[in-house]
């Protein structure tokens, strides 16, 4: 070999190395390519047991993992009555190699064995990239360990149809005091009620949607509540009243109507996305999992087809300074320990663990993804740069189920007029029952 | 053909293989992919029965669980839910399959299970509530001799995706004592079928079974089936409109088959799909990569190469063989038109060598018929005509028969007279039949249209050829010429003319018969060599009705006679028939006369150049009695000396001249302008009559050509045509003609619109009637206010006139009538109208 040659190859050499220490957290660096651990031969057969009965953007990961490694198989699954089947499964004589473990979860006696058979993801021996994650969505044990991989994200807030915004000449609101004034002024141009919602008790509803980020900021600003709030004390109902209070201010202000959201939108997922494509609602609250139904139902919606519209998904300006922004996970995975295929297992989601793959695979949902990466999807882009201090992320609070469903309460009682912001205070511990 | 066209054309070829090889690739592999998916539906539809006798096998292991509980309970000892489940665990050999019982009566969809919960080895309750199984599977469609299957779902026990056949069964409530209706499952996981399917793939390696539901979900899939229902798949990755997606849905839930689908890649794929034989509502879906069932029919390129590089060489080794041949050739197409040339110019000559001496004697021995006065000359000279129009037709013939050798001769169509033709012929005929004795019949069918369109000069060629030769080999009795005509059917303004010739003459031998329109060929040669004839006329006849579409068919018998006969096609142009034509011809051959001059010109001057001073002779005693002014000319140079000086009114002017020729001599005259015949017009005398003279005699400037022997009719005709009508007179101006006309002249009014019809009856009437032409009727009866007329002739095309005289209008198609015709039924009109 010539000298010019080697020259030659030692500099692609050298850049190959150059790009390979580069982790895919560097904001601005080129994404990490995949390199497989094992001979592109290797035989195996996997398994992925979750609840989305169609997860279609795991299985083209599936296919993008095949070009690495043809010679397998790997399955999606989706169990019947998961939560009551999956620890069965993890018993069972077919147990998945992967498995969905939903953030409520944790710290649930019922699913512990799902922890118990977890795969420790950050053992650094397995080199997956846990770097590409947001912080925020990270969850980890006591002892430091972490043993699932979030794979989407969601949060709490409004699509906004950003024609209609053109074509008033407004901006977006980025508080509360310019929502009211951006309300005021759609509601001269003739639209009813510009926020409109779901006038349920659930994630998307309304109430929530608007109010919950910021209950959630209250308790991160102040974790001493947090206990008495998951233990339904009553007195630490009064870490409510901010965001009942600005509920009930948007409300009276005439920003949204309730009846008007009770009669035209009957549930809290496909109505709302189905009344938000009729063209005419310029924000609706929803939830990231109502988002993810969007594309889906862009093509079955006659309005939206004959005229399409471009929205984005923004966080409700609640606040006096701006919204709060839930970063939420909404499903994660787990790998079997004790998998047949442990290796491959493992192998898959090292591919999986990247801001590409999670990115791909949140912007084919339509959900937001957890790396660092807000680029793929243009729908969350308002998402990307938010201000750290108005961010509650999941290790930022833990409010249990049980807190939540009272505020779900509270928020639906206040905004329909069946209780007053104090008698909803008053009454925390009550509500939900 | 010129090089590049050959090039052109031989690339082409080339192409045209190469697509052909192409197309035949292309059509052999269609043609084995319907072949490999044929084969892939097959193995489809085998996998299905393998499948549905397993799933019956399954139902019917659970029947027998059922069967023995139920039995026992029809016995009057039912089991309780323990009894029937221990049971089922002792009857059970597999440990993977369960059996579940549950209770359905009361809604509970709880009982217990032949194995315990995998996380609690105690518990053997099972519940089934939250497992939406029965949300499109009602329990009371569960029935006997049927496979009842649920859907692939999640054994709540073990979390294993499975399936459960059931089976109602009857139990025993301990607690209550009552007899309970309960729910068999036979609890087989859905692996353990995928696991026989590995089995069932045969040839296909990348062959991938599912098995779906009504809705597409799927009890077991492949890999490459992404989604949890096929319908969803199939939608996801091929567009289409909400019909044609309805459609695909309808043929996979009614029939077996295949189609072609994308995956979601947007690979071709196929899939084969069949029901599941005793299954309501299960389907087979076997799904395989294009690629691997079919041929792949991308083109060998380099055969193609090959064979395109070996077809350039084939075509530059044919050019350059084909270059050798040609330069061949072109050397042997010289000669032979050298040799064509010489013939033309042999042809040229010899029609031009006889017929000039033919003019003198022809000429001059027409001078003697008309002037001579002793019977014995004139018999002489009849004679001579005979046999100057004899060899005069043999001449024509070698003309004619040249003519169709060289492709020149063409079938020219036009409006005639039937009739006028018919006279023709006979008149013709008759005479040659009457001078050997023979009884010359004629018999016409009275319902042929009298105006016909054709070529009417060869049709009457070809029935004179037949005539002819009848005539000639008929040595006594009869020669028998009939007409006939139908409609043609399939076109409305046709008909079909029958023209048939039968004489008792020596007939033909069946073995000479081929031989009969062969050129130049001649029957019995040795027992006619004294009858005269080339061999031609009835190859010329037969080429004539080739031509015109028809062909002579002949019956004869040797000794006794034959018969000619032909069909021909003739667009009728006038449906009027033409009636008793016997009558009418008898009628003409009792008026035939001797020759009479059309036409005196006594102010009329004109010059006849040629080189022969006998044929300027004839020239000139021909028209002795047209009384014109008549120079002459020898030579070329003779002829621009008078045309310079004289005032002609037409000029003839002979070719072949010694010296400066005939067109040598108009070219001179045309670039004269010191002349006063500028205008005159100026016909080609000639003996020259071979092919294509006619347009090079007019493309040298001549205004019309005549051949020599001189036809006395034709040159007083032309000369009519072209002669100033002012100085045209009839003849009885001249006094000498009267005594064979009518002593009375009859005063007749022709009324018509056609100007030239009128100028015609001028020349034709005058002589014999104080004729006065009108063109209108108005003009007409403004006319007859003044004066008495004798006759109203007027065409049928002329409108009907009430204010004329009927006894005195004669009506007829006139204007399709020639001369005779014309005077025939004038003077039958006057005679009837005197008697």
């Amino acid at each position: 070999m010539n000298k010019g040659i080697k020259r030659i190859v030692s500099t692609a050499i050298t850049a190959a190395m150059i790009l390979g220490v580069a982790g895919c957290g560097q904001s601005g660096g080129a994404p990490k390519e995949f390199s497989p651990k094992y001979s592109e031969d290797t035989q195996y057969k996997l398994s992925v047991v979750g609840t989305y009965s169609n997860f279609e953007s795991l299985e083209r990961e599936f296919e993008r993992f095949y070009a690495h490694y043809p010679n397998g198989e790997i399955q999606y699954t989706s169990l019947d009555d998961y939560s009551n089947t999956i620890v069965q499964a993890l018993a069972g004589q077919e147990p998945p190699d992967i498995y969905v473990v939903q953030p409520w979860m944790y710290g649930n006696e019922k699913f512990e064995s799902l922890f118990e058979a977890a795969e420790v993801l950050s053992d650094p021996s397995l080199k997956i990239d846990l770097d590409c994650l947001r912080p925020g969505v990270k969850r980890e044990m006591e002892d430091g360990s972490m043993l699932t991989l979030p794979v989407f994200a969601t949060s709490y807030g409004m699509l906004v149809n950003m024609d209609i915004f053109e074509k008033e000449g407004l901006k977006v609101p980025q508080n509360f005091s310019e929502l009211k004034e951006t309300c005021e002024k759609l509601r001269a141009a003739g639209y009813e009620s510009p926020l409109m919602g779901s006038n349920t008790n659930t994630t998307p509803g309304i109430g929530y949607a608007f109010a919950y980020p910021m209950f959630a900021n209250v308790v991160k600003n102040d974790r001493s509540i947090e206990a008495d709030l998951n233990n339904l004390v009553p007195s630490a109902g009064e870490a409510l009243r901010e965001p009942l209070t600005r509920l009930k201010e948007l409300v009276d202000s005439g920003c949204i109507d309730i009846d008007k959201c009770k009669a035209e939108i009957e549930d809290d997922y496909n109505a709302v996305i189905m009344r938000f494509f009729e063209g005419d609602v310029p924000m609706m609250l929803c939830s990231g999992d109502v988002v993810s139904g969007t594309k889906k139902r862009e093509s079955k919606s006659e309005a939206f087809s004959d005229n399409p519209f471009k929205y984005d998904f923004y966080v409700a300006p609640s606040g006096d300074d701006g919204g709060y922004y839930m970063d939420s996970v909404s499903i994660t995975f787990s790998v079997n320990k004790n998998s047949a295929n442990l290796d491959m297992t493992n192998e898959f989601i090292r591919f999986l663990t990247s801001e590409e793959e999670l990115g791909l695979m949140a912007e084919m949902k339509r959900l937001i993804t957890p790396t660092k990466d807000y680029s793929l999807d243009e729908v969350y882009a308002s998402l990307s740069g938010f201000p750290e201090k108005r961010t509650i992320s999941a290790s930022d609070t833990e409010i249990l189920d049980t807190a939540v469903k009272e505020f779900r309460a509270a928020a639906y009682a206040v905004i329909n007029g069946e209780l007053t912001v104090d008698e909803a205070v008053a009454g925390y511990g009550t509500l939900s029952n | 053909m010129k090089k590049r066209f050959i090039i052109i054309i031989n690339i082409l070829i080339v192409g045209l293989i190469l697509f052909i090889i192409v197309k035949y690739a292309n059509d052999r592999a269609t043609e084995s992919n319907h072949a490999s998916i044929a084969s892939f539906e097959k193995m489809t539809i085998t996998t299905e029965q393998i499948i549905a006798n397993y799933l019956e096998d399954e139902q019917h292991l659970c029947d027998i669980w059922s069967n023995y509980i139920n039995r026992s309970a029809e016995a009057g000892t039912p089991m309780t839910v323990d009894e029937a489940i221990s049971y089922i665990r002792k009857a059970k050999i597999s440990p993977e399959i369960q059996g579940h019982l549950i209770y359905i009566d009361d809604g509970s969809m709880k009982g217990i299970s032949t194995s315990a919960s995998t996380t609690d080895p105690s518990n053997f309750s099972v519940n089934y509530s939250h497992i939406s199984i029965f949300d499109n599977f009602e329990i009371d469609n569960v029935a006997d001799g049927v496979v009842n299957l649920t859907r692939a779902y999640t054994n709540p026990l073990n979390g294993v995706q499975s399936i459960a056949f059931l089976k109602k069964v009857k139990v025993l409530d301990r607690e209550t004592g009552v007899l309970r209706e309960g729910l068999l499952f036979r609890v087989v996981p859905v692996s353990r079928l995928e696991q026989k399917l590995i089995f069932l793939k045969g040839e296909y390696e990348k062959v991938e079974i599912s098995l779906i539901d009504w809705d597409g979900d799927y009890m077991i899939h492949g890999k490459s089936l992404k989604n949890s229902n096929f319908f969803e798949y199939f939608k996801s990755y091929n567009p289409m409109t909400t019909q044609e997606y309805n459609k695909v849905v309808e043929t996979i839930r009614t029939g077996i088959g295949s189609m072609h689908i994308r995956n979601s890649k947007n690979e071709d794929c196929v899939i084969a799909y069949t029901p599941l034989t005793g299954l309501d509502s299960w389907f087979l879906v076997a799904y395989i990569p294009a690629n691997e069932l079919t041929v792949s029919r991308s083109i060998d390129w380099l055969l193609l190469g090959i064979v395109s590089a070996g077809l350039m060489v084939l075509l530059h080794f044919n050019l350059f063989i084909l270059m050798g041949f040609n330069r061949k050739l072109a050397v042997a197409a010289e000669a032979a038109n050298q040799a064509n040339e010489a013939k033309s110019y042999f042809l040229s000559t010899m029609s031009h060598d006889i017929r000039t001496p033919m003019n003198a004697i022809i000429g001059m021995n027409e001078m003697v018929l008309r002037d001579s006065h002793e019977e014995a000359i004139l018999t002489y000279s009849e004679s001579i005509r005979a046999a100057g129009n004899t060899l005069l037709g043999i001449i024509n013939d070698i003309l004619d028969f040249s003519k169709i050798e060289a492709g020149k001769m063409e079938i020219i169509d036009v409006d005639y007279n039937f009739v006028s033709l018919l006279n023709d012929l006979v008149n013709m005929v008759q005479r040659k039949a009457d001078e050997k004795g023979l009884n010359f019949s004629l018999e016409v069918d009275k319902s042929i249209p009298r105006i016909l369109h054709g070529d009417e000069i060869r049709i009457k060629q070809v029935i004179t050829n037949i005539l002819s030769n009848a005539v000639k080999y008929t040595k006594e009795g009869s020669v028998v010429f009939s007409v006939s005509g139908r409609k043609c059917e399939d076109k409305p303004d046709t008909v079909i003319l029958h023209v048939s010739v039968k004489d008792t003459g020596i007939g033909i031998k069946k073995e000479e018969l081929d031989r009969l329109f062969v050129a130049f060929e001649r029957i019995e040669e040795k027992r006619n060599r004294n009858i005269e004839g080339t061999g031609l006329g009835m190859a010329i006849a037969q080429s004539f009705l080739n031509m015109m579409g028809s062909k002579i068919q002949v019956e004869s018998e040797y000794g006794k006679g034959s018969e000619f006969s032909f069909d021909l096609e003739q667009k009728v142009v006038k449906w009027e028939p033409l009636g008793e034509f016997d009558k009418a011809f008898k009628r003409f051959v009792s008026e035939r006369k001797l020759y009479r001059v059309q036409f005196t010109a006594p102010k009329a001057r004109i010059l006849v150049v040629d080189d022969m001073e006998v044929n300027l002779k004839v020239f000139v005693n021909l028209l002795s009695r047209t009384k014109m002014q008549i120079d002459t000319a020898d030579s070329g140079d003779a002829c621009i000396a008078l045309f310079k000086r004289n005032l002609y009114d037409v000029i003839f002017l002979d070719h072949m001249m010694p010296d400066k020729d005939g067109i040598e001599t108009i070219r001179e005259m045309k670039a004269c302008k010191d002349t006063p015949n500028s205008k005159t017009p100026v016909v080609c005398l000639t003996a020259n009559a071979v092919s294509g003279m006619r347009e090079m005699y007019i493309n040298a400037g001549f205004d019309d050509y005549l051949t020599k022997p001189i036809d006395t009719g034709r040159l007083e005709s032309m000369l009519l045509m072209y002669l100033p009508s002012d100085l045209v007179e009839s003849p009885e101006d001249s006094g000498e003609e009267e005594k064979s006309e009518p002593a009375a002249v009859k005063n007749i009014l022709a009324v018509d619109d056609d100007i030239d019809f009128l100028r015609k009856l001028r020349e034709w009437l005058s002589g014999s009637y104080n004729l006065v032409v009108v063109k209108s009727v108005e003009q007409a009866c403004e006319y007859l206010e003044k004066h008495e007329t004798d006759l109203i002739l007027m065409d049928d095309h002329m409108p009907e006139q009430n204010d004329f005289d009927k006894g005195k209008l004669l009506r007829g198609s006139f204007k399709g009538m020639n001369r005779d015709e014309i005077t025939s039924q004038i003077k039958e009109f006057i005679e009837r109208s005197e008697s």
